[in-house]
């Protein structure tokens, strides 16, 4: 993405913000780079200041000390108002305008901005397609809506004017479970089409792993506790307070961050079930296989055995024993595709109690995925 | 008063309302009819103009917030009577003469409570998340107000408009009493007559209720052409 050609979008430097009469800062010398391009999860407890910090960037709140740069400009020689219409904003509570239509709702920046109606009109309809929403949406009020609609409609807002930043507020805490899900697969869909630098606040350290390409973790009292890629966070926590706000799954966490197509599969031979035990030696050994794939008279896979199990059947005098018969029934290896999570690789794998997961690639040679490999590839 | 005493008086107040003689004229009920409107129309837009500027710009900054409550208590408490007999000759007195401008002050302050409270309510109301999305998104202040406060707050403003209007029209009676001719003079020459007049009080009574209802619905009809967003309001 952009993270490398645009260079930093957001720059904080010694950030404090101390409420009046509040015993101790809310947010206490935080220092954090976003790269443009790059979606940033601030991520943390109540209390922790992340709500603070976003707002103080879009200067919905003051800073007491510390500078921001905004796209390398010090955000507090714009007017305020200027500084906001460059900086989509969505909020949990979506604060669409009930008295205005979806339309005009969409349309709020760009008006302000004073483009021509038709421009208006033409770009509404533009965001309506693209957030996912039905064209004849445009005319009708917020309130006519279900909250995923809503939800799109204060993303579609926004975009509107094109915004390089996008700040986001807890946007999803308020719809349920399935419809988050969907939302944040669609938010990644479409930051991978508008490649915005986003910052987003969530109290959700999945949904902080999911979105983010990097997370911020703070501490209470607005304390910067760790800032790394979501696996580098999972691989190796700065300290207590980290790793136990990842959670006990670390490494469930970080299997579902990687896919099939990020990691090493090798090659295994692929032998019918009636061959022997010495045939599947052989043809394994040929090939400098670790695996043996055995499928059945329709080709479907059918075992997974290891080469080294083979050998210790060899050398106990089974060699002219089928492979088949030294299947144990039921123990298919499931196939997976590149694009699968390793996490649910990992659980198919466990389910079908097979060992590993055949991969249907377009390489001709069949290869595998094993245990060893999901164990490896957490290294 | 026997049952056929009362069914006379039906009678008699029908062809009271009915009789063309009582109608035309310059003194007649087509003008009081006229006066009572006229009176209660300027009350109304005073009691607007002097009641939501200042709710609206309080509201907004979030001040005096107990003002609001305070004020609506105050105006219930203090009867227009007594603040037409009180301006009454201090009208005389500064040259603004009897009748109309005793009458309208006590109308004005008898209007402003439910406008100010409700327009308060309304901006104050508000709620907080579409406020921070609208600065959120850049609009200055001014524009905060203007385009979301107000609009937001139009219902509640229109609704204690529509109660303020029906108590001005219902209470504008008064001003037959330091001589604005209106709804109230056939009442209070009735009044005058005893058991003849009773036709007058009371046909003039229904006409006073009948403006009231009317103005209720007038306006009633008027806030959905005025709100068209699904506010929750009928």
């Amino acid at each position: 993405m952009g993270a490398e050609s645009g260079g930093v979008a957001v720059s904080i430097r010694d950030l404090t913000k101390q409420y009046p009469g509040a015993p101790t800062p809310a947010v206490r010398n935080l220092s954090l780079d976003v790269a443009a391009g790059e979606v940033v999860a601030l991520v943390g407890p109540s209390g922790c200041g992340k709500t603070t910090t976003l707002k103080m960037i879009n200067r919905l709140i003051e800073p007491t000390s510390g500078t921001i740069q905004v796209l390398g400009r010090d955000q507090a020689e714009l007017p305020v108002h200027e500084l906001r219409r460059a900086i989509g904003y969505v909020i949990q509570q979506i604060g669409l305008f009930p008295h205005r239509t979806v339309a005009a709702n969409v349309g709020v920046v760009p008006g302000l901005l004073g483009w021509p109606k038709a421009r208006i009109a033409e770009r509404v309809a533009e965001l309506l397609a693209l957030v996912g929403l039905p064209a004849d949406a445009g005319s009708r009020y917020p309130s006519e809506l279900s909250g995923g609609q809503q939800q799109r409609v204060g993303v579609a807002r926004a975009l509107a004017a094109d915004p390089p930043i996008l700040l986001m507020d807890e946007p999803y805490s308020a719809v349920d479970p399935l419809v988050r899900a969907r939302l944040q697969d669609d938010l990644l869909a479409l930051q991978a089409q508008v490649g915005k630098t986003i910052v987003i606040v969530t109290h959700d350290i999945d949904e902080a792993i999911k979105l983010g390409d990097r997370v911020a973790i703070l501490a209470e009292g607005g304390v910067l506790a760790q800032y790394d890629t979501p696996d580098e966070l999972l691989r190796a926590p700065a300290d207590e307070f980290v790793a136990a706000f990842l959670g006990r799954e670390r490494s469930l966490r970080r299997l579902g961050l990687r896919r099939v197509g990020e990691v090493r599969s090798e090659p295994a031979a692929t032998v019918a079930v009636r061959a022997t035990t010495a045939e599947a030696l052989g043809a394994a050994e040929g090939m400098g296989a670790r695996w043996v794939l055995v499928i059945d008279g329709d080709a479907e896979p059918v075992g997974l055995v290891a080469v080294a199990d083979l050998r210790h059947h060899s050398r106990s005098g089974a060699a002219g024993r089928t492979v088949g018969e030294g299947l144990e029934p039921d123990r298919r290896p499931p196939v997976v595709d590149s694009t699968w999570p390793l996490r649910e690789v990992l659980d198919a794998v466990l389910r079908s109690g097979s060992g590993g997961a055949l991969v249907d690639d377009a390489s001709p040679a069949r290869c595998v995925i094993t245990l060893d490999a999901l164990a490896e590839a957490l290294r | 008063m026997s049952v056929l005493g009362q069914v006379a008086l039906v009678g008699d107040v029908w062809r009271y309302l009915t009789a063309t003689s009582s109608w035309g004229g310059d003194r007649g009920l087509g003008a009081l009819v006229r006066a009572h409107l006229w009176i209660s129309l300027v009350s109304t837009v005073a009691a607007v103009g002097l009641a939501v500027p200042p709710a609206v710009w309080l509201a907004h900054r979030r001040r005096l917030p107990l003002l609001s409550v305070a004020l609506v208590n105050v105006g219930r408490a203090v009867p227009s009577f007594a603040i037409v007999a009180f301006v009454f000759p201090l009208s005389i007195r500064y040259g603004f003469g009897l009748g109309f401008w005793p009458t309208c002050v006590a109308l004005v302050a008898l209007g402003v409570p439910p406008i100010f409270t409700n327009t308060y309510a309304g901006v104050a109301g508000v709620a907080p998340d579409v406020v921070e999305a609208a600065r959120g998104v850049g609009m200055t202040d001014r524009q905060v107000l203007a385009g979301v406060e107000l609009p937001l707050a139009l219902p509640l403003i229109l609704t204690g408009l529509r109660l303020s209007a029906v108590q001005i029209t219902a209470t504008a009676t008064l001003g037959a009493f330091v001589g604005y001719e209106c709804l109230g003079t056939p009442i209070l020459q009735g009044l005058a007559r005893g058991v003849a007049g009773r036709p007058q009080l009371v046909g003039g009574a229904l006409l006073v209720i009948a403006a009231a209802l009317a103005t209720d619905a007038v306006i009633g009809r008027i806030i959905p052409r005025v709100v068209r967003w699904p506010s929750g309001l009928r």
